[in-house]
């Protein structure tokens, strides 16, 4: 586990899974490894009135319904299709409801306007096929045919950046759930294991890119995962995330609550002037989601790391802020200086605390850029 | 509490002994709760009188109370709600439900007067367990009911406005649907309300019920187990709740001390009564909110002390209604999740039907289907107390229990939301359908239960067919909300209406609509040939004034001074706007009457001033066609006039008096005296004013050009009501401005009152043209002069021949810049003059093209053709009338003048006139001997 920078779920949670997998009594859709239950209680952690014999911890934050919607949805007959702003958390969910369905959740198509049908389907081996012809053999099978051959979650991450033509070879594999390969003679025809199904994530500011087909649409139950605003669950995921990225740089490295309490307070602030704001240029280009939060803090606290005292500062959070969310030139800066001026100036006056560091730090950042 | 009775819950209380031992590591407050709620239960259960707990729009509350009254057949029923509701109720039959009792009250004596209108509702439903023992009662013969909560005024009385903030609403209500203003701002009273104090156990409670919001979670754990319990266990639960969330509540001072005042009060009112009434606690029945009935008061029981003092009622006078309420509205009013009244009905409704319990419904309740036969009231039998034994403890250990899987009514459900999607622009299909069906019970599953709940369902159906878009109005989750009962708003009945909206409705019934019904309704007003017809015109205008936009919209028809309507056409919402109309009629008994009150409290305000007042009168010519209140406002337009010290409302004022004055003139045979005295003192007042408002800066021109209007256009009638027009003329020669359109309108003034010829005032115009130094300022001047045309419209020629001139000779960098203030001036302050100058316009410059070229602006042509001719028409004219004396003759004999007609030439007229009257001679020449 050590030698992998970034392991899946299914292994950085395989004991968790192994164990719960052991306790696991209830009836079990297909050839699922978890029941629906277990599935939700890998996801969204244990309480005490579970009644197990361990803590399971919660992994993914946000409103249970999402995540009982997901499973009961890749119980049925369709695929899920999970919506969102980018940085809610889509990929994170559908990497672990892979990984709890099927212990396995690198079975991943990436979506780009690059993206060709054979990435979806199947594509052949040439030197192969010059040399024994098309066969079983000769064929190299996309992830989602992997998928379908094992009974296990293909993933499909960001649908909509790919092409409609493209999109739409996934109707047949969600309605008759086999793929027929016309250059082979004989055994021309991939059929799904029960357990199959499909995982895909689009994002809701690309609507309009490459529309979904309705007949698409009909084939996908959507699930709209919103981004988190409420304060106390956005606190957790920050925690959560940023714990589990120091431990992957093996960094020892404490981040103060107050601030944890600033960098949330900033993004609280901004998503309001944004929510406020007339036009796109009034607004940042970011989406401001938790994602992006969780960006900002370990910028900030590599940065600390390896160029500062190995502690982390107000300053280098306010210039991780500013270098992260200014993307525009000049309109994001002049947003996040507008926002240093009339927002951070008066509070680091009144509350004094970490903010006076802070508005420091973003005033020499913007400097430094502008 | 230790009594006889204490072995009832003695094996309940060891156990929980020994779980709280378990759970808190030794006796603390842990076992206090857990064993006072078994004392509290214990408590209620043992007292004589029978305390019948409920909880608000619960259907399990109300099917346990129909089938308690009909097993023990109370003779006194108690009922949690304000005792001075206690009238109205047998109004209810009359009503639709659901509908809301109201108490309203406008006149506060006692109260800050910034809280008035104080308004009360209790709304009530018929899923509900406080209309069975209203029904009950009501119907049964030799059944009393008793309301014994604090009286409305006592609700304002321990209110602590401004202290405590709002309680919030249900996080996952959606925006407020149409009707959820229905209450207006009134506060809410409600029986039964049981829900947790503190938010730490509400969310605790829904996450571990895995349920989304607090109607959910009463629904799954408390109304389905207790559907089907008896009447001791459903009471003893019932109690344990209250005693839970009362004995678990963050102890918020205010609230507690307003609950536990209450409790005091209802008691000390039962006890009064059964004291009075000599009733045998045995025969009643108290029913009250489950937090309540586990009061820990000393006034608690018939054996409680009497130790609360009611305070009195203040001043304030209180109104009674009726009003109608609906599903959304009481869901909005109580934080209660959308849908969740309507489901709860619908829950009633097959209740009864799985139950066969007969409900009680009041006689000829409007709405209601024909009732059942009626046997069961007479068959059952009242049953004897039994000693109360211990259900709590067979509760709290069974499993949940679980509803099966009505898979006929998840069909029907499944097939039904498809149906509305696509009626709602969905693309949903059978597919959808049966994912829908699937993925129910497969959440139902995931959630520990085996059928699938409304919300379950609602749940599934928006996983299965919402979409990255909404397509239509409504989305998915709305039409669940709308297919499980959707909302449901009440109609109060005609009966039951108070006087006022009765006579409204009886007065409108010529027109032939169901206006009680909601909805807009087309009325069309053919006065001509129905005349009868006209007393409805009235009576929707005084409406449209009275009541609130859209309750009644003339399409077609106006209503001005003088004018007799023909034909009108109007849009009528009044069942929409029921509740205004019935708030109306606790203000008087007619519509008249409370028009007229409103007019006077207008002209009466602190803050009215002569225009407003002006308003009123006119208004009350207009819809109440009475001189009698017009002469009375009237009058006090004229003190209020007097008083003004500011000529803010100088244009208001004279476009209304004018309007009035032009009334009289035609209707009435004398004006009336007020309307004289108004002008006299008007032309008095705005002549003391008028050196002030010229050079005041907060004056406008159009002020002052409205006071000169006032003065110059009521100078006849105010000269021949003994004015002296010297106070005028005395005024304008104080007056001094030195802002330039002032200075015009000064100008113009004078003009009007021959103290300026028009060759000066060409003269000064041409100079101020000339003069590159003041050139820049014309613009104002002639601003001036287009307010002018107001009180001097003979001028307009001459604004005209100013504007041309402008046009002609101002350079470009004045000229340009100026063109929008002019064009703005005239369209804001000058609509009605923007057409005097035009036809003037008109009149001047030639209509063709080809004439251009020869024109000559007839004030350039003046000098030469117009002075002489003067002199040569006044003789043409009257050569023309002594050539042709038969006209003259006429018109004398029609006035009724007698003369004979005199030549021109006979003789020096100045000196006949003094022979004629010779005093003046007399009395100059005396004059003259003493100089």
């Amino acid at each position: 586990m050590s030698d992998l920078l970034r392991a899946p779920a299914e292994i950085k949670y395989a004991e968790e899974l192994e164990w719960l997998e052991s306790v696991d009594d209830s009836p079990k859709p297909f050839s699922w490894r978890l029941s629906p239950k277990m599935v939700r209680l890998f996801i969204l952690g244990s309480e005490r009135s579970d009644g197990l014999d361990r803590e399971i911890s919660q992994k993914w934050y946000g409103d249970r319904s999402f995540v009982e919607r997901s499973i009961v949805t890749l119980a049925s007959d369709r695929g899920l299709l999970l919506i969102g702003d980018p940085g809610t958390g889509k990929s994170w969910l559908a990497e672990l409801l892979s990984a709890a369905i099927c212990r396995n959740s690198t079975l991943v198509v990436q979506g780009t306007a690059g993206t060709t049908e054979d990435h979806i389907k199947y594509s052949w081996n040439v030197s192969m096929v010059i040399a024994k012809g098309q066969s079983r053999e000769s064929m190299i099978p996309s992830p989602i045919m992997t998928a379908m051959e094992s009974g296990a979650i293909g993933r499909f991450e960001e649908l909509t950046r790919s092409t409609s033509d493209v999109q739409d070879a996934l109707i047949s594999i969600l309605s008759e759930k086999y793929i027929s390969v016309p250059e082979l003679d004989s055994d021309g025809i991939v059929f799904a294991k029960p357990g199959f199904s499909i995982i895909a994530t689009a994002n809701s500011r690309d609507r309009g890119v490459n529309d979904l087909s309705s007949a698409l649409k009909r084939r996908f139950n959507f699930v709209r995962i919103p981004v988190v605003t409420n304060k106390k669950s956005e606190v957790e995921i920050v925690r959560f995330r940023t714990e589990e990225l120091l431990r992957r740089h093996q960094i020892e490295l404490e981040v103060p609550p107050t601030l944890l309490d600033v960098l949330l307070q900033s993004f609280a602030d901004l998503r309001a002037s944004a929510a406020a704001a007339g036009s796109d240029d009034e607004k940042l280009e970011s989406a401001l989601s938790t994602a992006e939060q969780i960006g900002v803090l370990e910028d900030a606290v590599l940065h600390s790391n390896f160029f500062g005292e190995r502690a982390l500062t107000a300053r280098t959070l306010a210039s991780s802020l500013v270098g992260s969310l200014a993307r525009r030139e000049p309109e994001d800066l002049a947003i996040l200086n507008k926002y240093l001026h009339g927002v951070v100036e008066p509070r680091s006056k009144e509350e004094g605390g970490s903010w006076p560091e802070f508005l420091e730090g973003g005033r020499d950042a913007i400097a430094t850029l502008s | 509490m230790s009594g006889t009775h204490e072995g009832t819950f003695q094996g309940l209380r060891a156990q929980l002994q020994e779980a709280a031992a378990t759970f808190a590591d030794g006796p603390d407050a842990l076992e206090g709760i857990l064993l006072g709620i078994v004392d509290d239960v214990d408590r209620a259960v043992r007292e004589p009188l029978e305390i019948f707990p409920v909880c608000h729009h619960s259907p399990a509350s109300a099917i346990a109370m129909a089938r308690r009254l009909r097993e023990k057949r109370p003779k006194v029923v108690y009922l949690e709600l304000c005792e001075d509701m206690a009238p109205l109720l047998t109004e209810l039959r009359n009503c639709k439900l659901p509908v809301a009792v109201q108490s309203f009250a406008t006149e506060v004596e006692g109260f800050p007067a910034e809280w008035s209108p104080l308004s009360v509702v209790a709304p009530i439903t018929e899923a509900s367990a406080e209309y069975q023992a209203i029904a009950y009662a009501l119907d049964t013969p030799g059944v009393e009911l008793v309301l014994v909560d604090r009286s409305s005024d006592h609700v304002f009385q321990w209110d602590a406005r401004g202290t405590e903030s709002a309680e919030p609403a249900d996080p996952a209500a959606p925006p407020a649907e149409e009707e959820a203003p229905l209450h207006g701002d009134a506060v809410g009273v409600e029986i039964g309300d049981l829900r947790p104090r503190f938010a730490e156990l509400e969310e605790y409670l829904l996450r571990h019920g895995k349920v989304r919001h607090w109607s959910e979670w009463w629904h799954q754990y408390v109304e389905l187990p207790l559907g089907d319990s008896d009447h001791d266990t459903y009471r003893q639960v019932m109690l344990l709740i209250g005693s839970l969330f009362r004995r678990l509540a963050p102890g918020d001072p205010h609230r507690v001390r307003v609950d536990e005042d209450r409790e005091r009060y209802m008691w000390t009112r039962m006890r009064e009564h059964l004291a009075a009434a000599g009733a045998d606690p045995a025969d009643c029945l108290y029913v009250c909110g489950a937090f309540h009935a586990a009061s820990r008061v000393a006034e608690f029981g018939v054996h409680g002390t009497d130790t609360f003092e009611i305070s009195p009622p203040t001043a304030t006078t209180w109104q009674h209604g009726l009003i109608p309420s609906s599903h959304a509205a009481i869901e909005a009013q109580f934080g209660l999740a959308a849908g969740s009244v309507s489901i709860a009905a619908t829950v009633w409704a097959k209740n009864l039907g799985r139950t066969r319990v007969e409900p009680f419904r009041l006689v000829g309740q409007v709405g209601a289907k024909k009732s059942r036969a009626r046997k069961a009231v007479a068959a059952a039998a009242a049953v004897p107390a039994l000693p109360p034994s211990d259900k709590l403890t067979g509760f709290l250990r069974q499993t949940p229990a679980l509803d099966r899987l009505d898979e006929a009514e998840l069909l029907g459900w499944s097939v039904e939301i498809v149906r509305a999607a696509r009626r709602n622009g969905y693309l949903a299909s059978t597919a959808d359908a049966i994912a829908v069906f699937e993925t129910s019970i497969l959440l139902a599953g995931m959630r520990d239960r085996t059928r699938p709940t409304p919300y379950d369902f609602q749940d599934a159906a928006v996983t299965c067919i919402e979409k990255d878009t909404v397509p239509g109005r409504r989305d998915v989750r709305r039409l669940v909300d709308i297919m499980m009962g959707g909302d449901r708003v009440g109609q109060v009945g005609y009966d039951a209406l108070p006087p006022l909206a009765r006579d409204v409705h009886d007065r409108l019934a010529p027109l032939g609509l169901k206006l009680q019904q909601s909805g807009v309704r087309r009325a069309l007003l053919d006065i001509t040939s129905q005349p009868e017809l006209e007393r409805c015109s009235d009576v929707l205008w005084m409406l449209r004034y009275l009541m609130p936009q859209g309750a009644a919209r003339p399409i077609m028809g106006e209503r001005k001074l003088g004018e007799r309507p023909i034909q009108e056409s109007w849009d009528l919402a009044l069942g929409t706007h029921q509740r205004a109309l019935i708030e109306l009629g606790y203000e008087g008994v007619s519509i008249e009457q409370v028009l007229e009150q409103r007019l006077r409290r207008l002209a009466y305000d602190r803050r009215a001033t002569a225009a407003s007042v002006l308003e009123a009168v006119e208004d009350a010519t207009l819809y109440l066609r009475s001189r009698r209140l017009a002469d009375e406002l009237g009058t006090h337009a004229l003190e209020v006039l007097s008083a003004e010290r500011s000529v803010d409302g100088a244009p208001e004022v004279l476009r209304r008096v004018r309007r009035l004055l032009a009334y009289y003139r035609t209707s009435e045979a004398v004006l009336p005296p007020w309307i004289e005295s108004f002008v006299k003192t008007g032309y008095a007042h705005y002549c003391t004013l008028l050196p002030t408002a010229f050079t005041d800066d907060d004056a406008t021109v159009r002020q002052v050009a409205a006071m000169l209007g006032f003065l110059f256009s009521m100078e006849s009638l105010a000269l021949s009501l003994g004015c002296d027009r010297n106070q005028l003329e005395l005024a304008v020669v104080q007056s001094h401005p030195e802002e330039p359109s002032r200075t015009a309108l000064l100008w113009a003034a004078q003009v009007h009152l021959g103290r300026l010829s028009r060759a000066d005032l060409r003269a000064r115009c041409d100079e101020l043209l000339g003069n590159p130094l003041v050139v820049p300022a014309y613009p104002r001047y002639l601003s001036g002069f287009v307010h002018a045309l107001d009180p001097v419209p003979g001028l307009t020629d001459f604004v005209v021949e100013a504007v041309s001139n402008a046009f002609g000779r101002l350079p470009d960098p004045v000229l340009l810049p100026w063109l929008p203030t002019l064009i703005t001036t005239l369209r804001s302050g000058g609509s009605e003059l923007a057409p005097l100058l035009i036809r003037e316009a008109g009149r001047t410059f030639p209509g063709r093209l080809a004439a251009l070229d020869t024109w000559v602006p007839p004030w350039r042509a003046q000098p030469e053709a117009v002075r002489p001719a003067r002199p040569v028409e006044a003789v043409h004219g009257c050569a023309l009338l002594a050539a042709h004396p038969a006209t003259c003759d006429a018109v004398a004999s029609l006035l009724g003048c007698e003369g004979t007609w005199e030549t021109a030439d006979s003789g020096p007229a100045g000196v006949a006139l003094a022979g004629r009257h010779p005093d003046t001679a007399v009395a100059l020449e005396a004059l003259l001997a003493d100089a």
